[in-house]
């Protein structure tokens, strides 16, 4: 029970970080966006057992993909296909880091983060060349997606400390995998 | 793994394939429900950051109100005081007057509406706008502010729209330059500059900086004719045809406010 409450607050959270990170302003000279919705992510996939952190998955990709998604003259642009593919991969690579590390590292969170910017940003870019052709890879291009993946990694401890903090108020902190020990 | 491990990942595995075979019509109606349920964050994030914004605005005033203060002091007394209590007055009512006049005047029937926020997606030049379905506005609709096109209307729910921006890549517009014959299509690019690259113009088209392109209005299109698009930068010819770089007519980067154009009057 306290799993599928856990489960719903983090699917609740999807929205609302994609929403906020709209509401951010971009960073000058190149106009980079910050991302929660990757850092938000990584805390549910890294937070729930395999079975629950897949359908997160595929939440996150269902919130990503729809909201970025283009319908030109009844024509879709990028589908779904790619964010269910990319979320449900990056989902098994958190649960196989879970079982190393033996339970939620906020290192390995903050990693993981700016690792899934990196390659969503980046994929996003592969995509559009694909399909609308040419590909221009400028420092504009590179500094456009290293920006918020290194954002994401400054952010996502803070993100981390206040879930697992607040995530207690409304699920006992079971439901949340124990932190590990140091092992020599 | 237990059966009913077995049981939820087949459902998943269900679910993932139906989610990959969605058709653009079950996609948009998808879309259209994400927005209502980030509209209700949005619109409350939207008056938050500009109550915050407006904070930061009358510091800033009171900054300009000082070095007024310092200027005025040498020159009178009195029309300085008075003129403290005026200013921000004058400019909203002359704001108000000027957004107002351009509705009245305008040959369209438009629908007025409040920039939320830039979306945050790195390759797509899109905005939040706080109007949808219940104001009359639906997909590809024309957006405008008093200074020029500003995009057409994607995803729309009962009371927020997206709107993809003529800079974005996938917005492209039929143009005509002033005082010239000469017609071409209109798209953003992938900088982040804000440029529009009018291609298919003829080779010898030589035209000059300054030069006003407005939409060409082609039937069975998005856009009306006659709606300012921007102005000439440079122009150089290709292999083919010639290609010129536009500097938008509306400020993309500081949108507040803008105009949904619902039909003509």
């Amino acid at each position: 029970m306290r799993q599928i409450i856990l489960f719903i607050i983090l699917v609740v959270l999807l929205p609302v970080a994609l929403a906020l990170q709209d509401l951010l302003p971009s960073i000058p000279p190149f106009q980079a966006r910050i991302q929660l919705l990757p850092i938000v992510f990584c805390f549910g996939v890294l937070a729930l057992p395999l079975v629950p952190a897949l359908f997160f998955a595929l939440a996150a990709a269902l919130v990503q993909g729809l909201a970025l998604l283009q319908i030109q003259s009844g024509q879709v642009e990028l589908g779904l296909t790619a964010p269910v593919v990319f979320f449900l991969l990056w989902a098994i690579v958190f649960q196989m880091a879970s079982e190393a590390t033996e339970g939620m590292r906020w290192e390995v969170h903050a990693f993981g983060s700016a690792m899934v910017t990196l390659t969503l940003i980046g994929g996003e870019f592969l995509a559009l060349c694909c399909r609308r052709g040419g590909f221009p890879v400028e420092m504009t291009v590179l500094w456009r997606i290293a920006i918020p993946s290194v954002a994401s990694l400054l952010l996502a401890p803070l993100l981390y400390f206040l879930l697992r903090k607040l995530v207690p108020v409304f699920v006992e902190d079971e439901a949340l995998p124990k932190k590990p020990e140091f092992r020599r | 793994m237990k059966k009913i491990q077995i049981a939820f990942l087949a459902v998943l595995a269900v679910l993932v394939i139906a989610v990959c075979l969605l058709e653009s019509g079950t996609l948009g109606w998808l879309q259209s429900g994400l927005l209502g349920i980030v509209s209700p964050i949005s619109h409350s994030g939207s008056a938050v950051k500009s109550s915050i914004g407006s904070l930061g605005k009358d510091l800033m005033s009171l900054d300009q109100l000082q070095a007024e203060y310092e200027r005025v002091l040498s020159e009178n007394r009195k029309l300085r005081a008075e003129n403290n209590g005026l200013r921000d007055l004058q400019q909203d009512n002359d704001h108000l007057r000027q957004v107002l006049g351009y509705r009245e005047r305008s040959s369209f029937r438009l629908v007025p509406a409040v920039v939320l926020g830039h979306d945050a997606g790195e390759w797509w030049s899109t905005i939040k706008i706080n109007r949808g379905s219940a104001d009359g506005i639906t997909p590809d609709m024309p957006v405008i502010t008093d200074k020029g096109l500003v995009g057409k209307t994607t995803a729309v729910s009962s009371n927020l729209s997206e709107v993809v921006l003529i800079t974005d890549e996938s917005c492209r517009v039929a143009a005509k330059v002033e005082g010239t014959k000469e017609q071409g299509i209109s798209a953003g690019t992938r900088d982040p500059a804000g440029e529009l690259r009018l291609t298919f113009l003829s080779k010898l088209a030589d035209l000059q900086p300054g030069q006003k392109v407005y939409t060409a209005g082609v039937s069975g299109g998005i856009f009306p004719s006659g709606i300012a698009l921007g102005t000439v930068k440079s122009f150089h010819a290709r292999e083919l045809d010639g290609e010129a770089i536009l500097e938008p007519s509306a400020d993309l980067g500081s949108l507040e406010e803008v105009f949904v154009v619902t039909g003509a009057k």
